[in-house]
């Protein structure tokens, strides 16, 4: 349980957000697999299902916890620019403003896309790996990407029009 | 790379929970394992009924007599069912029989009346001789 919780509690916190809320799926999560752990087969199978549940779980949770419209990309405060050295981002060395923005911007995403763009970030899943654990087209995953990365790319820019992005 | 796919990496790394989370993880296992013998279903009290011996072959001598009785029951109904078909294919076989029979008979009948409808009345004719011969 150790050897994953990081990855459970990761998907779950970049989804929702809230470190309590993402605990609390991530307890689910594992409490689910523990009344599954007959059905598991393999690792590479343990991890499959833990991060379709992880997902899924988070999705729903999300959901519940605000069953109105989610958030426009546009109502995201765009933040002043921060006063960083020119060459931050660029010598390797991450600029945590830049990646505090981030991630306020994959949280203003919607669900599914949200959910694209962080398996594919943090796990490094391939598109097809992501099409199984959240059971799409593999062209909607592409698309979904493609055009998170488009919109993510464009607010960066405005924001922090030095960052090379 | 993409400086853009970098800088998610980063934004996106993964974090530890609180250190408790384990914990916490396995005291809910624990209490759904207390929580769990409480709950009384028909599934769990089957199961522990299995369990005893003497109810195992009871059970099993039950279902072995109502396989039995439902085998013979079917069987009969088989049984009645094919006598009731052979019974109204033999009222069938009569019952073509005694048509063919009465046709048959009525042919000659038939033929009969046939012919007396062809032949003009002899009342007629009678009144029509009269009329020939001149009163003596």
């Amino acid at each position: 349980m150790r050897h994953h919780q990081a990855m459970v509690y990761s998907l779950a916190r970049h989804f929702l957000g809230d470190p309590s809320a993402a605990e609390e799926v991530a307890q689910d999560v594992f409490l689910q697999l523990h009344r599954n752990l007959g059905s598991i087969k393999s690792s590479s199978h343990l991890n499959f299902w833990l991060r379709k549940v992880t997902a899924h779980r988070s999705i729903d949770c999300a959901r519940r916890r605000r069953p109105d419209a989610p958030v426009s990309l546009d109502d995201v405060p765009e933040p002043v620019a921060p006063a960083s050295s020119p060459d931050s981002g660029r010598d390797g060395a991450h600029d945590p403003a830049v990646a505090e923005r981030l991630q306020l911007l994959v949280r203003a995403l919607p669900e599914k896309r949200r959910m694209v763009v962080i398996l594919r970030y943090q796990e490094d899943l391939e598109l097809h790996e992501i099409a199984e654990v959240l059971d799409m087209p593999i062209n909607t995953v592409k698309s979904c990407l493609q055009r998170s990365l488009a919109i993510l790319r464009e607010k960066l820019t405005r924001c922090f029009g030095d960052v090379p992005v | 790379m993409n400086p853009l796919d970098d800088e998610l990496r980063s934004a996106l790394r993964k974090t530890e929970p609180s250190p408790d989370f384990t914990q916490r993880v396995m005291q809910r296992i624990e209490a759904e394992g207390r929580e769990q013998p409480a709950r009384w279903s028909w599934w769990s009290w089957l199961a522990q009924a299995w369990r005893v011996p003497m109810l195992r072959w009871a059970a099993t001598a039950v279902a072995c007599i109502a396989l039995a009785v439902g085998i013979a029951e079917y069987q009969r109904y088989r049984r009645v069912r094919a006598e009731g078909e052979m019974a109204r294919a033999q009222v069938m076989l009569a019952l073509e029989i005694a048509s063919n029979k009465l046709n048959v008979a009525l042919a000659p009948v038939q033929q009969v009346e046939g012919h007396q409808v062809r032949r003009p009345p002899s009342g007629a004719r009678g009144r029509a001789d009269s009329k020939a011969q001149p009163p003596r």
